[in-house]
């Protein structure tokens, strides 16, 4: 593939509840920042690629009336939606995109408005022979994953607490993010509602409206519009069988993102993603399922990944940061979620994050999740 | 924002009912649930044995047609209490709550069958009141329905094994 | 934006189940023999291909996150799948983009839908909820309005669509004369029900690849148009004009009225031939839906999947025909567009 980057990041205000905008104007309200973050223009985009879970707002081919949010109208546009990782998807869709040679400028805008549908019934629309009788949404199955892992011995229900409270005080240095909560103690998450044993609430991640966009360029756009573009260094992408009962101990096993990662770091020449990563927004659902990542991932070895969050590897200021953004757990506009992990990896890489900018990003990690165990990862460098 | 300004909300019902077909696979199965009979299917290539039974195993990419019989006994893989109100995919409506859930290994399958599992005393409503702590490794048996209709909530729960 | 030069693509097999008019399977069996037949087709197996493009529409399936069901049967376990949530030749074009992309080498395209599942037209659900759907607007009614707009200046068309109804009806095995189109019942005026292309169950499949094939995928261009009708000329459908413009500019094409042995547009109602003729700039003597296009059967989301394997398998039988164009529209009176130009090789 020829070399592609993304060059503008942008993102709403998430919020539990955006009654301010219609889908559109959300839609509308993350592209222009993008643009603006790229200095471009909408003319300059040439195609649009959109990131929705329809269903979640009852809505079907949604990119019809949220298109020319996207300033998409008059130009070539498809939508995007593989369950949590639509937004990764999109992300490396419209890297494929540009790199084909098709076109030169691509935006990528993922979104959700939860508080316009029922995500619940959305979530509940599974297979109406086998589970729809007994599914219990995206908590429940995590519940049960989550008691395998536990009971492995991989982690305790102190050291998830510490994954919610440095997503939550993290979050509170990113504008965007949606929950925001500096002061939060581990104490205040083992005293937070259980929802479905073991997770509480503080281990959850909400649900949020928001909007996020990237726009993708070819090497020589790239250069013109970004000081420090973030460079595509590699994409993969795994599914998986489509029960949560094939998957046997999904969050100890989690052979997608193993495989994914696995290819991504040889495509990228990492050897030692701790050494050689140097920030990683990751899609976790949940406190546990982060930990779980870093094993997958290749943060730790098996049963560490507590260990690690303890000992500050993954905080602001440990070897690697994982999620400064405040990651999914602060911030879950469902859709858009994926996008947001590519766009705060790259937005890192340009030097733009703000408060929550590492120390010297030159290699940025990303990933998405979804369904019961879809995988996709992106490497992003400050070098093509 | 401007407190002047009303926000208009227009209020849709979405009210779709679907008419999804079963599938060969399915459909045998369901005929067994009505007389109390699992059946899974075994892939020739890996040996595994599906439930819920479907036309491909896709790890080997072959098609399956190979059926097994499959126990109403099995071993908890993975269990939950659910506090939270959860919707019934089918009806619409809150599930009374809290109440177990599972994983569930059925003897002669090897993917595991999700389901309401008995944690307590007796069930009230659809209600399975928290009991005696669940735990991995525990042994369960399906508690069936009186009337069978060759549906999956024929079986209506799991229930502990006592040793 | 400069013409872009790519190379040739192979559309190495094509294959499909239906489409059927009520298909008593479920979609993953309907889908799993679309997906042998290209394979089989394409002489090749699931271990030969790299990435799966599925397309699919959550709200048609009544399954969140549709593409699961199929996930196995597509061969997509352990492997990059990507799922276009919308027409079938998007996803065709997405899978171009890949292996243009050298992502990969071979690429399976799969596209499906169910339309018996649902008992009503689940179409308002994807026009403005907040403008269109309360006064009871679907793609039924837009496509009304537009024939209606065509009619205007034409006073002589109602006629035409009629004859040229039963012509594709009678081609696709369904013989019609335009008299019974003419005497069958309203649908939205002035379209009646025999104007329409039958609404069917069914997948297509097709498997393009980076190597040599008998077909040759040569061009692709898509677009997506304002969503309310009344912020459109519907005259004319301006989302293909420019789709073709960009597909003409990938293949090298100066002269569309002399360019193809055949089209195939995946056109619902016969009006919409003459908006696609004007769009595509195709001559008046290019033969259009030789064995009557989507009257053998219309699935939703496969519709421009299944016109490019109809146009795979016509270059195939007949290389004479040199070059042929396959189209797909979704959407509120042609909202949106797309195309690919196939060509022997």
């Amino acid at each position: 593939m020829r070399s592609v980057a993304v060059v503008g990041t942008g993102q709403t205000k998430h919020a539990r509840r955006r009654d301010d905008v219609s889908q559109a104007e959300l839609v509308r309200e993350a592209a222009d920042a993008a643009l603006a973050d790229a200095d471009m223009c909408a003319e300059d985009i040439e195609a649009v690629l959109i990131g929705n879970m329809e269903l979640f707002e009852g809505r079907g081919l949604p990119e019809l009336w949220v298109g020319g949010g996207a300033y998409g109208t008059g130009k070539p546009v498809m939508k995007v939606a593989t369950g949590g990782t639509s937004g990764t998807s999109t992300a490396i869709a419209a890297f494929h995109q540009v790199g084909s040679g098709l076109f030169d400028r691509v935006l990528a805008v993922g979104f959700e408005k939860h508080s316009e549908g029922h995500t619940q019934t959305g979530m509940a629309l599974t297979d109406p022979f086998w589970d729809r009788a007994v599914a219990s949404g995206a908590l429940g199955n995590f519940a049960l994953s989550v008691s395998q892992y536990v009971a492995a011995g991989h982690a305790t229900e102190d050291q998830a607490a510490l994954v919610a409270v440095k997503a939550r005080r993290n979050a509170a240095r990113n504008p965007h993010a949606h929950l925001q909560m500096p002061d939060l103690t581990v104490d205040e998450v083992l005293a937070s509602k259980m929802l479905a044993h073991p997770l509480r609430m503080l281990d959850m991640c909400p649900q949020s409206d928001g909007a996020a966009a990237i726009i993708v360029a070819s090497d020589a756009v790239a250069r013109e519009h970004n000081p420090r573009p973030a460079w595509v260094k590699a994409t993969a992408t795994r599914h998986d069988q489509c029960y949560i009962g094939d998957l046997d101990r999904r969050l100890l096993s989690m052979r997608t993102l193993r495989d994914a990662s696995a290819h991504a770091y040889t495509q990228a020449g990492i050897t030692d993603p701790v050494r050689d990563l140097d920030v990683a927004e990751i899609y976790e659902p949940c406190t546990y399922a982060e930990l779980a990542w870093y094993e997958a991932l290749g943060f730790c070895e098996a049963g560490e990944a507590g260990r690690l969050v303890e000992k500050g590897v993954t905080s602001m200021t440990g070897a690697l940061p994982v999620n400064p953004s405040g990651g999914v757990l602060s911030t879950n506009p469902v859709g858009a979620s994926g996008v947001i992990r590519v766009a705060e990896a790259a937005c890192q890489i340009h030097g733009r994050a703000g408060q929550r900018q590492v120390e010297r990003a030159d290699l940025a990690l990303a990933t998405g999740y979804g369904v019961y165990a879809w995988a996709d990862v992106v490497v992003l460098g400050s070098e093509p | 924002m401007n407190d002047r300004v009303e926000r208009l909300d227009v209020p849709i019902l979405m009210d779709e009912a679907w008419h999804y077909a079963s599938g060969e696979a399915m459909e045998r199965f369901s005929t067994g649930l009505a007389a109390r009979r699992i059946e899974a299917l075994r892939c020739d290539g890996c040996g595994r044995r599906y439930l819920p039974p479907r036309p491909m195993c896709g790890n080997c990419r072959l098609r399956m047609t190979h059926w097994v019989a499959v126990d109403d006994t099995g071993t908890l893989e993975a269990w939950t209490v659910v506090h939270q109100p959860i919707l019934d995919g089918r009806t619409g409506e809150e599930r009374p709550s809290p109440y177990g859930m599972g994983l569930i290994r059925l003897d002669g399958a090897d993917t595991t069958v999700n389901h309401f599992v008995q944690t307590g005393g007796p069930r009230r409503q659809g209600v399975t009141p928290p009991g005696p702590p669940l735990f991995i490794g525990q042994r369960v048996r399906a508690v069936w329905r009186e009337e069978l209709r060759g549906a999956m909530d024929d079986i209506l729960h799991f229930e502990v094994v006592e040793p | 934006m400069s013409t872009p030069d790519l190379a040739p693509l192979g559309v190495a097999g094509v294959g499909r189940s239906g489409p059927r008019i009520s298909d008593p399977r479920s979609i993953p069996e309907i889908v799993l023999e679309a997906v042998e037949s290209a394979l089989a087709d394409a002489t090749c197996g699931y271990d030969d291909v790299d990435a799966v493009v599925t397309a699919s529409v959550d709200l048609f399936d009544g399954l969140t996150a549709s593409n699961i069901a199929v996930t196995e049967v597509v061969g997509a376990v352990m492997r990059p799948e990507t799922r276009i949530a919308g027409d079938g030749l998007l996803a065709a074009i997405h899978a171009a983009c890949q292996l243009w992309a050298g992502a990969y080498e071979t690429v399976l395209v799969v596209a499906h839908s169910k339309p018996s599942m649902a008992p009503a037209d689940l179409t308002p659900w994807a026009m403005d909820p907040i403008h269109l759907q309360p006064l009871g607007a679907s793609f039924t009614a837009c496509a009304g309005l537009q024939a209606r707009v065509l009619t205007l200046d034409d006073p002589d068309a109602e006629g035409r669509w009629a004859e040229r109804a039963a012509r594709l009806s009678t081609l696709a095995g369904r013989p019609t004369s335009p008299a019974e189109v003419s005497a069958s019942s309203v649908v939205a005026s002035p379209l009646r029900e025999r104007m329409r292309a039958p609404l069917a169950d069914g997948a297509y499949a097709a498997v393009l690849s980076r190597g040599e094939a008998s077909v040759l995928l040569r061009g692709a261009g898509h677009d997506l148009c304002a969503h309310s009708p009344g912020d459109r000329d519907l005259r004319h459908w301006d989302g293909l004009t420019r789709a073709a413009g960009r597909a003409y500019a990938v293949a090298g094409i100066d002269d569309p009225a002399d360019a193809f042995g055949c089209v195939e547009p995946a056109c619902l109602y016969p009006h919409e031939e003459d908006l696609f003729t004007a769009a595509t700039g195709t001559g008046p003597d290019t033969p259009v839906s030789p064995t009557g296009g989507l009257f053998g059967g219309a699935v939703p989301v496969g519709a421009g999947l299944s016109r490019l394997v109809e146009a795979t398998r016509a270059l195939r039988a007949e290389p004479s025909l040199r070059r042929v164009l396959a189209h797909g529209t979704w959407g509120p009176a042609g909202q949106g567009q797309a195309l690919t130009i196939l060509e022997a090789a």
